[in-house]
């Protein structure tokens, strides 16, 4: 006990990595996820075909593979990335695929009758769906990305393995000084658990205040 | 104001409306009836172009779609129809993420780029003429359904149409409530709106149209005044229906 609070600075440091890495993708996710959203419902052939084979990839492989491809695979193109930087690609690109699905699930359950009226008012298609579906979808969708943001914060502990030292790293490393597990290990679990329940509870908050309606 | 020459509309193998051919002059009343399946929603859906037409014309107000024409072009025309066009729908179709005066203000803002303040005095004139001034505030999910069809006339009519289209608007309403979205089209008839109204309100087809278009199979099977429609119908399908319908 003593070692892990004589140690916490260094484990918040990571925390505070897991929570950026977290942040950053899901931002970047969201925008790739949304146009991956829109493509496969509204583009053309090969758009639809580009979006589908994306999501289906991400989806069907490991993202402890896709991170090492980012990291490491990449090098043989010479193209050689930081591993922060790594993690974020890695990471937006994975988490753009499962957010898309949530928008397009959100945007199929938004009833057509919604566009018509849209479009019966003048509106171009584009504009029903920026300002009729969109902002309808997403609170649909709010549910499900929850849940994908809470299932990012726990993944970030996967690019450990490229050398992010977030907090499963904090911990290896301090595993590695100290020749003890237990504290370290139990002392992240703890912290990994009160993030999730922290952002669990904020966006049932969020989703509370925007049903409104 | 409309001219409709030989329109066909198929939904796959099915020819839902079989060569309808006819006009209707600016200011005239049109009420659409028949059994349901006839092909009245599809009808109307045609000439605001939220069904592509399989053969044939529809002109609104000088706008032509031709069935014969590329996408690009009949997609012109569709979107010049509909800025003059309005349209209510059976289930209202409000945007539950708007409050009444946002619904009759959104295409103000998008379609016409209005600037806010603009758009809203417009948007409260109409609400008010619907007799929801109070109502300004108030979400679709807190409103009645007779009110929230009203608000759904208040943002048809933003767009000032020259043409209205009603289709069925009363059908998803309480009995109760039937009255008060009537009372407002009757008072757009009287203000010299043209309107096609596809409706099962006998009574209020009688007393408020000018002209009742009976459809049956996707044919105008009649075409006549209320009175004589109502008092003399031509056809067996037309006296079968009016007698199903009146009967209880
Ligand atoms: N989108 C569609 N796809 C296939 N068939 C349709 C579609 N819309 C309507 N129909 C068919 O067209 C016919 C006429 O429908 P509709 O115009 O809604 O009739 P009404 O409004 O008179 O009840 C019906 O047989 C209906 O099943
Ligand atoms: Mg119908």
């Amino acid at each position: 006990m003593d070692l892990v609070i004589e140690n916490l600075p260094f484990l918040l440091k990571g925390a505070y990595y897991t929570l950026l890495i977290t942040v950053v993708s899901m931002f970047f996710g969201l925008i790739i996820g949304l146009i991956i959203a829109i493509a496969r419902l509204k583009g053309n052939r090969i758009l639809r075909g580009i979006a589908r084979a994306y999501v289906s990839i991400i989806r069907g492989t490991p993202a402890l593979v896709q991170i090492v491809i980012v990291y490491y695979g990449l090098v043989d193109y010479g193209i050689e990335l930081g591993p922060l930087t790594a993690a974020y690609i890695a990471l937006s690109i994975n988490i753009g695929a499962y957010v898309s699905e949530a928008f397009r699930g959100a945007i199929q359950s938004i009833p057509k009758g919604q566009t018509e009226a849209a479009l019966a008012t003048g509106m171009t298609e584009r504009q029903a769906m920026r300002r009729i579906i969109i902002p309808q979808a997403i609170r649909y969708a709010i549910p499900p990305l929850g849940n994908t943001f809470v299932g990012m914060l726990k993944e970030t502990s996967l690019v450990s393995v490229i050398a992010v030292t977030e907090l499963m790293r904090s911990a290896q490393l301090l595993v590695a000084q100290y020749y003890v597990y237990m504290p370290f290990y139990a002392a992240i679990a703890a912290m990994y658990w009160i993030m999730s329940t922290f952002f669990t509870f904020l966006l049932n908050k969020i989703e509370k205040r925007l049903s409104v309606y | 104001m409309i001219e409709i020459k030989n329109l066909q509309k198929n939904f796959g193998q099915h020819e839902i409306l079989k060569n309808i051919s006819l006009s209707i002059p600016a200011h005239q009343v049109v009420a659409v009836i028949g059994p349901s399946g006839s092909g009245k929603s599809t009808f109307l859906r045609c000439i605001n172009g939220l069904e592509t037409i399989t053969g044939g014309t529809i002109t609104v107000d000088g706008h032509v779609i031709d069935a014969n024409a590329s996408k690009k072009a009949q997609q012109k025309e569709i979107y010049a129809i509909r800025r003059k066009t309005g349209m209510v729908f059976q289930q209202f179709n409000l945007y539950p993420h708007k409050t009444a005066v946002q619904n009759v203000m959104e295409a103000l803002l998008v379609v016409k780029k209005m600037p806010k303040e603009k758009a809203y005095s417009i948007a409260a004139n109409l609400l008010e003429k619907v007799g929801l001034a109070a109502k300004e505030d108030a979400y679709p999910s807190q409103l009645s359904g007779g009110q929230q069809q009203r608000v759904a006339i208040a943002r048809a009519l933003a767009m000032e149409p020259k043409l209205m289209l009603f289709d069925e608007p009363t059908s998803a309403l309480d009995p109760e409530l039937v009255g008060e979205v009537l009372k407002v089209m009757k008072e757009l008839a009287e203000d010299g709106m043209t309107m096609i109204i596809v409706t099962h309100e006998m009574k209020f087809a009688r007393s408020a149209a000018d002209r009742i278009l009976f459809m049956a199979d996707g044919v105008i099977v009649e075409d006549a005044k209320p009175a004589a429609f109502f008092e003399h119908p031509q056809t067996a399908r037309a006296q079968k229906f009016l007698q199903q319908v009146t009967e209880f």
